[in-house]
């Protein structure tokens, strides 16, 4: 029946139907792809708030120290001879190197220039100006999580 | 193609669609030279319509805390796939909604189309304009960076100069006496669950205005109006409103990718506030003016007077149908044109000055 | 000392026989200068000269302490008659003459068991430092014109050295020794160029004083000793450096240089870092050619040559691509990528390239390069990151335009569809 009065006008009409439909349908699909991508969360589920999981508190024996990363950031966790754990920012005060933990001084120490910042994070010898951002330490169990003040 | 009917079917003898189908088959929408101004409004509801999808999108990661607002947005521009896209999406369209928005309004006021029997349209539009500005002002705070920090402050400042309410509405926006997070968990309160309602139920009414009055066509145009064939809204118009819609969709994909919405600086409420903190571009006009003024004019302090004087304004211009009597047969007068065109011109030339650094 | 014990003797000695007629404060309690006749004379004398001291006076740790102006200049504070307040037999002295006023401050600072009684904890020492002192040496042989106490920490209103106004605070201490050491004419009759001071404003100490104000940034006295000031000798300068600059240091007494140097009788960190204008060390010193510091004692082709070649290109070729990442992962990040992990890599790379800017000291070529092939290895990472970022806008483009063709075929398709139903 169709096939018997297709004209060229039909057959155009035709063409054009497919080809709204198509790229109608098309437009749709390359909105909701982002979507259906969007909703599906990435591998990293949360948002780094902050807190992180900077260790554990049994490979961390006392007189000693660790460092980990907060955020793109040095941190550094230590533990006192008397066994508390303290955590505070690695980065030093003076220069931004990177400061470690030294069990024979009982300090935390900045290899670049001697700086010495005691076991609260003040700076009590070399060039530091300033003592050391201090964080938070919750103790869960084993881990030991480390919360920058808000 | 049968089941569809039979669905149609089924539903009708349920419902009685017919009236309704009457209805819609012979909605038309008048064809003049300025028909193209009809667009408008649909336009600003389709960037709505993109508010609302990509709003409840974000809402799956964000998080209306000070301490995790700013990392939840970075989260998401970074960190989710096409986080970044929704996020300028929801952004740009906002900005574009508002343009629309008060394309929509002087066009209906050039054409007179507020006054009587449009009250009820033009003054559920005024609400909805308005309703509008405060999604944007509330969800400006909303990534908590510096910008929109200091700029919150700022701008709900200026309700404390408000007399007597002044200092209970501060409380009442801020959450406390100062920006803190309580403002924030407010602010997201206000943009995601009260603003939404009360647009809803006015959309809906300033939709049914519409519908139940049809399109207003200006006296000028009558003549040309009667002349041509109206365009019928079933399909016609809405295809051609389709038209407008991809272009909108293809400008936010387009503003979307190529300047991605900046996401700034965590807010820190203990750093002095940054050079050269703006409002969005809506409320710069407002801004602007209110900084031009002295600090003390006529005795008064400067501030409040301009505050008094835009609340003066928004009311003249709410009034509108009510105050220029012409326009209810068809005879505007000059004077709410030529309004009408200094506080166009008033506008738009305080935002682009602003932008152009004239006033630094 | 005896002087000031003597007075307060005398004072509470006074303020006794005196009870009838003058509620005395109580002895010893600060701020107790009700029977104080100096300042209220003195504050009200036309010759400014001699009413500057009182003015001042108030603003004096001394004063603040409860030690009055007799404290110093004796005589009797009690009596409202001049001849007898400034009495000599009372042991008032107006002016002191410069030879005087070390030990006139040390008979109490030099005093452990005195100090102990208002700071426990300043040190005693500053008058048998100041004996050693080229300052102090040039005063015993007679010399009027060198620094004595009241020199540096002034004479009337007397701050500690932690008040940000007293002229011994970090970063007003330069602009004080300057006060003389920027004389040319007095600093040559003793053999000493002038130019120290300004030389030393153009070192990195210095910027880091005034432009970071970090108030540890090493001032004159960090090297020379306050009150003991000596220009360090050539066998301890290393040992002075070393104070702060301990990695460099430790490198340097492992490197051949240490002997060296010993032998050729030359100060160790000076000979390439010079001593006052201390200028950022720059990769580009090392080497043998002209304003390049190896060149002092090695010649082009000797193994010191060939070796300082070596760790420049080694330190060149690092920065150059830490620099380049740096800028790449920039580009990126404006574009507006996340590179967080980028960012860390290149933090790491920087580490190394400072530790191996820090190894040069042991002029070991092995040594840098294990540093230089660190930030090699990291900063080639951070440039993988940033090559996956650059993939993934380029796939944001490609998906824009993609989906803007798509859009603008539905468009007109959409307008063709509507002039055709028209027709």
């Amino acid at each position: 029946m169709r096939a018997a009065n297709e004209t060229p006008a039909v057959s155009r009409r035709t063409a054009l139907n497919w080809l709204l439909g198509t790229s109608l349908g098309a437009t749709v699909a390359a909105a909701l792809y982002p979507v259906f991508r969007f909703v599906i969360p990435p591998q990293v589920a949360e948002a780094p708030v902050n807190r992180v999981l900077a260790g554990k508190l049994s490979e961390l024996p006392d007189n000693s120290g660790k460092i980990f990363r907060f955020g793109s950031k040095p941190g550094i966790l230590i533990r006192t001879p008397t066994g508390e754990v303290r955590a505070f920012s690695a980065v030093c005060t003076h220069l931004n190197c990177t400061v470690q933990y030294r069990p024979d001084l009982q300090h935390i120490w900045c290899a670049c220039h001697n700086g010495q910042y005691d076991l609260q994070g003040k700076n009590i010898a070399g060039p530091p100006p300033r003592p050391l951002e201090a964080y938070k330490v919750d103790i869960a169990g084993d881990d030991l999580y480390v919360t920058k003040g808000a | 193609m049968r089941a569809l009917d039979k669905l149609w079917q089924a539903l009708d003898e349920r419902l009685e669609l017919d009236p309704i189908v009457e209805f819609v088959a012979h909605k038309v929408v008048p064809r003049h030279r300025h028909s193209w101004a009809y667009y408008f409004g649909g336009f600003t509801m389709f960037f709505f319509f993109v508010q609302v999808a990509t709003g409840i999108l974000l809402l799956l990661y964000y998080r209306p805390t000070a301490e995790a607002a700013f990392e939840s947005v970075q989260f998401i521009v970074t960190r989710v796939p096409f986080g970044w896209l929704v996020r300028s999406v929801h952004s740009w369209s906002a900005n574009l909604m508002i343009l629309s928005a008060f394309a929509h309004m002087f066009s209906v006021y050039f054409m007179g189309s507020y006054a009587k029997p449009r009250e009820l349209t033009w003054w559920s539009g005024f609400a909805l304009l308005g309703l509008a500005m405060g999604f944007g002002f509330s969800g400006y705070l909303l990534p908590w960076n510096q910008l929109s920090f200091f700029a919150t402050q700022v701008g709900t400042d200026m309700v404390s100069k408000v007399p007597f309410a002044g200092a209970w509405l501060l409380k009442f926006l801020r959450g406390g006496n100062e920006v803190t997070g309580a403002t924030l968990t407010r602010f997201f309160g206000f943009h995601v669950a009260v603003l939404p309602m009360l647009t809803a139920l006015l959309l809906a009414g300033h939709l049914a205005f519409i519908q139940r009055q049809g399109m207003h066509v200006p006296a000028s145009l009558e003549e040309e109006a009667k002349k041509r064939k109206p365009i019928r809204f079933v399909p016609n118009f809405m295809l051609r409103e389709g038209v407008v819609w991809l272009l909108g969709l293809a400008a936010l994909a387009a503003l979307a990718a190529f300047f991605p919405w900046e996401l700034g600086i965590k807010a820190d409420p203990f750093s002095s506030a940054p050079a050269g903190i703006k409002p969005e571009w809506y409320f710069l006009f407002m801004f602007e003016t209110l900084k031009l003024l002295p600090a003390h004019l006529l005795g008064i302090e400067g501030e409040l007077l301009g505050l008094g004087a835009f609340a003066l304004g928004g009311l003249v211009w709410f009034l509108v149908p009510v105050l220029d009597r012409g326009g209810r047969v068809g005879r505007r007068s000059r004077a709410f044109l030529a309004l009408g065109w200094v506080v166009l011109a008033y506008i738009v030339g305080f935002t682009f000055a602003s932008f152009a650094g004239v006033f630094k | 000392m005896t002087r000031q014990l003597a007075n307060a003797t005398l004072a509470i000695l006074l303020a006794a026989g005196a009870r009838a007629a003058v509620p005395p404060a109580p002895a010893g309690a600060p701020g107790k200068h009700a029977d104080d006749s100096c300042i209220g004379c003195h504050a009200k004398l036309d010759d400014v000269r001699l009413r500057k001291p009182a003015e001042l006076a108030t603003a004096d740790i001394h004063h603040a302490q409860g030690i009055s102006c007799a404290g110093c200049h004796g005589g009797d504070p009690t009596s409202g008659d001049p001849t007898v307040a400034m009495d000599p037999r009372k042991g008032f002295v107006g002016k002191f003459a410069p030879r005087a006023i070390p030990e006139m401050c040390g008979s109490c600072h030099s005093n452990a068991a005195y100090m102990l009684r208002y700071a426990p904890n300043i040190p005693t020492d500053q008058l048998s430092q100041y004996r050693t002192s080229k300052h102090g040496l040039a005063l015993a042989k007679g010399a009027t014109d060198v620094a004595v106490c009241s020199s540096c920490h002034g004479a009337h209103g007397v701050r500690p050295p932690s008040d940000a106004r007293s002229p011994v605070y970090p970063t007003r201490v330069v602009d004080t020794c300057a006060r003389c050491h920027a004389d040319v004419a007095l600093m040559n009759r003793y053999g000493i160029k002038g130019n120290e001071v300004e030389e030393y404003k153009k070192s990195v100490h210095y910027a880091a004083l005034t432009e970071k104000n970090d108030l540890s940034a090493p001032t004159c006295k960090s090297c020379h000793g306050a009150h003991g000031a000596t220009p360090p000798g050539v066998d301890s300068v290393a040992n002075v450096c070393g104070t702060c600059h301990v990695s460099q240091l430790e490198r340097f007494d492992l490197s051949p240089h240490k002997d060296a140097f010993t032998a050729m009788d030359q100060p160790a960190c000076e000979a390439c870092h010079s001593n006052h204008a201390i200028g950022h060390p720059q990769d580009s010193w090392i080497g043998v050619a002209d304003k390049q510091v190896c060149g002092a004692c090695h010649s082009a082709g000797d193994a010191g040559a060939v070796a300082a070649a070596t760790i420049s290109g080694a330190l060149s070729k690092a920065a150059a691509s830490e620099a380049a990442v740096r800028e790449r992962v920039g580009r990126v990040k404006r574009a507006g990528m996340l590179m967080d992990a980028a960012d860390i890599k290149l933090e790491e790379a920087h580490q190394s390239y400072v530790m191996a800017e820090v190894e040069i000291h042991t002029v070991t070529v092995a040594r840098v390069e294990k540093q230089t092939q660190a930030v090699l290895a990291a900063t080639s990472a951070a440039d993988k990151d940033a090559a996956a970022a650059e993939a993934e806008i380029r796939f944001r483009r490609t998906g824009l335009f993609v989906s803007l063709a798509v859009i603008a075929v539905a468009m007109v398709t959409l307008a063709l569809k509507i002039r055709s139903m028209e027709r």
